[in-house]
């Protein structure tokens, strides 16, 4: 087989092989439990939960 | 993790800090691939105009339709969507990972050589240099400049993740993290087999559309969800509806996608069972689909009026519902029996637009109305131009994918009728094409509002300084325009 040929081959395998790696790495690390910490991740002192934000369609009601 | 923040002022210090170290590089990507995008769009015009009027622009080389064609599909993938993806990438990882952008200069010369690289492959296919392998048709020369572009924003990435100060994942990250490790495998895979040692025989079709269907599967779908995911909670104010459902998401798609792409060769000669496996993966879409819809719909359920007021939450949820439409209008058009009507007709087409344009573009569009105004400090100046961007696109869209869809299928049964002439085949598809037309008029009316809003704000940012309105960023009703 050619350079090539096994480096297109070594690829093909590595791809489940990270995947279940970090399938199993995410297992470990509890990055699959504890789903409330995950979903709330977006949010943050600025943009907090249950405050809307991007309203700027608003803008017209306010100026008038 | 090592360097998690404990103090609330710090915490908020971050914040300012990482969205001002994104400005430079996130808005050079975000430039140039508008720029792309508004060249892509007149190619896209001139292709759809030669469609149903051949001798236009006729007289010249390189506005023939096999030039134009492959030009605008190259400028708009890799030229628009590649680019606006890596911005909204490099700003979402920043934001989760909860660190400043490091090495800016290193992501603005990422984005200096992909542009170089696209302008020489993009003047090469309109010179004639095109490899005539679809998706692909960027000439060996230019490609290997993209290569070395990408690979310095994927080592920049996974550096970003490892020095994240935020330990548990969201799962936008996993979509992003999928998204830069997948391309650069299916991207090297196809040049080396299709460009640079090429394989022989039907082998080549079947490279060909395993890259291509998986570059909008593994590629821009990832970066679409990981903005949906992102950008509705965060307007809303409302958490994801079932973050495990979210996961699961993530993990069927990475494990049912990449066989989808020789669903595309139905009929062609490549062996029985590979095309049935192709077919089987297909279906089996439909649990990341499903979940997906699921997760969003549920998220959106109570909120919907927000849609009024908020041109991110406007433009991400259309695209989620494209997306949730596109992907069951591919697990039909898998079936050998549909695919024995559509294959070779205009509803491929549409097929492919409601994909790239209905679910991609108008992610990322809603993304970069998010974005902006925060790295930029200023709010968008016309309310006006944020409306014609919106329904110009949104029209547009849907004028082009539902006409093309219902005209493809009478375009395949009549083509599948021996009695037909086939002139009669093709003379029927023109009224479709002409309508087609028309909606790219309207869709590059919404590009070129949305570029001139852009410009008018950068305008502003670098004019004299004033403070921010903070409107946007807090959600609030504000009784002035930033910048007046």
């Amino acid at each position: 087989m050619s350079p090539i040929g096994i480096l297109l081959l070594f690829g093909a395998m590595a791809v489940p092989v990270v995947a279940l790696a970090c399938l199993r790495w995410a297992a470990k690390n509890g990055q699959l439990q504890n789903g409330d910490r995950g979903a709330l991740l977006p949010f943050d002192l600025e943009e907090p939960l249950d405050k809307a934000t991007d309203q700027i369609l608003n803008r017209k009601s306010a100026k008038s | 993790m090592p360097g998690e923040l404990a103090d609330e002022g710090q915490r908020r210090a971050m914040l300012a800090e990482i969205d001002s170290s994104c400005r430079a590089p996130v808005l050079f990507f975000v430039i140039s691939g508008l720029a792309w995008l508004l060249l892509g769009t007149l190619l896209a015009l001139v292709t759809s105009i030669k469609l149903h009027s051949p001798g236009f622009l006729a007289g010249w080389d390189f506005l023939t339709f096999g030039r134009v064609r492959p030009a605008h599909l190259n400028a708009v993938i890799y030229g628009f969507a590649s680019q606006t993806g890596i911005a909204v990438t490099i700003w979402l990882m920043c934001r989760l990972c909860r660190v400043p952008l490091i090495s800016g200069g290193l992501i603005i010369l990422a984005a200096i050589f992909w542009n170089v690289g696209l302008t020489i492959g993009l003047i090469g296919i309109l010179a004639g240099d095109s490899t005539a392998i679809e998706w692909l048709e960027l000439p060996g020369y230019s490609t290997p400049i993209l290569f070395f572009s990408y690979a310095l924003v994927a080592v920049w990435s996974i550096i970003t993740f490892r020095l994240r100060r935020e330990s548990h994942l969201y799962v936008s990250q996993w979509y992003l993290l999928g998204a830069i490790l997948w391309f650069p495998w299916l991207y090297a895979t196809a040049q080396i087999m299709l460009i640079l040692e090429p394989v022989r025989g039907t082998v080549q079709a079947a490279i060909n559309w395993w890259f291509a269907h998986n570059v909008l599967g593994l590629w821009f779908t990832p970066i679409g969800l990981a903005a949906i995911y992102y950008f509705i909670p965060k307007v809303i104010g409302r958490p994801i509806h079932s973050y495990y459902l979210s996961v699961l998401g993530f993990w069927s798609l990475a494990l049912f996608y990449n066989w989808n792409g020789l669903h595309h060769l139905i009929g062609g000669p490549m062996p029985a069972w590979m095309i049935t496996v192709s077919v089987v993966a297909s279906v089996m879409m439909l649990i990341p689909v499903i979940t997906v819809a699921i997760n969003h719909h549920f998220t959106m359920v109570g909120h919907f009026g927000k849609l009024r007021y908020s041109p991110t939450l406007r433009f991400v949820v259309v695209g989620a519902l494209c997306y949730t439409a596109t992907s069951l209008q591919g697990v039909a058009n898998s079936l050998r029996s549909y695919s024995e009507i559509v294959h070779f007709t205009h509803h491929t087409i549409a097929h492919a637009h409601l994909g790239l344009y209905g679910f991609f573009t108008m992610v990322m569009f809603g993304s970069l109305y998010y974005i902006i105004p925060r790295i930029s400090g200023r709010e968008w100046p016309s309310l006006g131009l944020i409306s014609i961007h919106f329904w110009g696109c949104f029209l547009g869209l849907v004028l082009y994918v539902v006409p093309l869809s219902y005209g493809g299928i009478l375009q395949g049964l009549a083509m599948n009728d021996a009695t037909v002439p086939f002139m009669k085949v093709v003379e029927g598809t023109l009224p479709w094409l002409k309508l087609r037309t028309f909606a790219g008029l309207l869709m590059a009316l919404g590009h070129v509002a949305f570029v001139g809003n852009l410009v008018w704000l950068l305008a502003r940012v670098f004019g004299p300084y004033r403070k921010p309105v903070v409107a946007i960023l807090s959600g609030t009703e504000t009784p002035a325009i930033a910048g007046k």
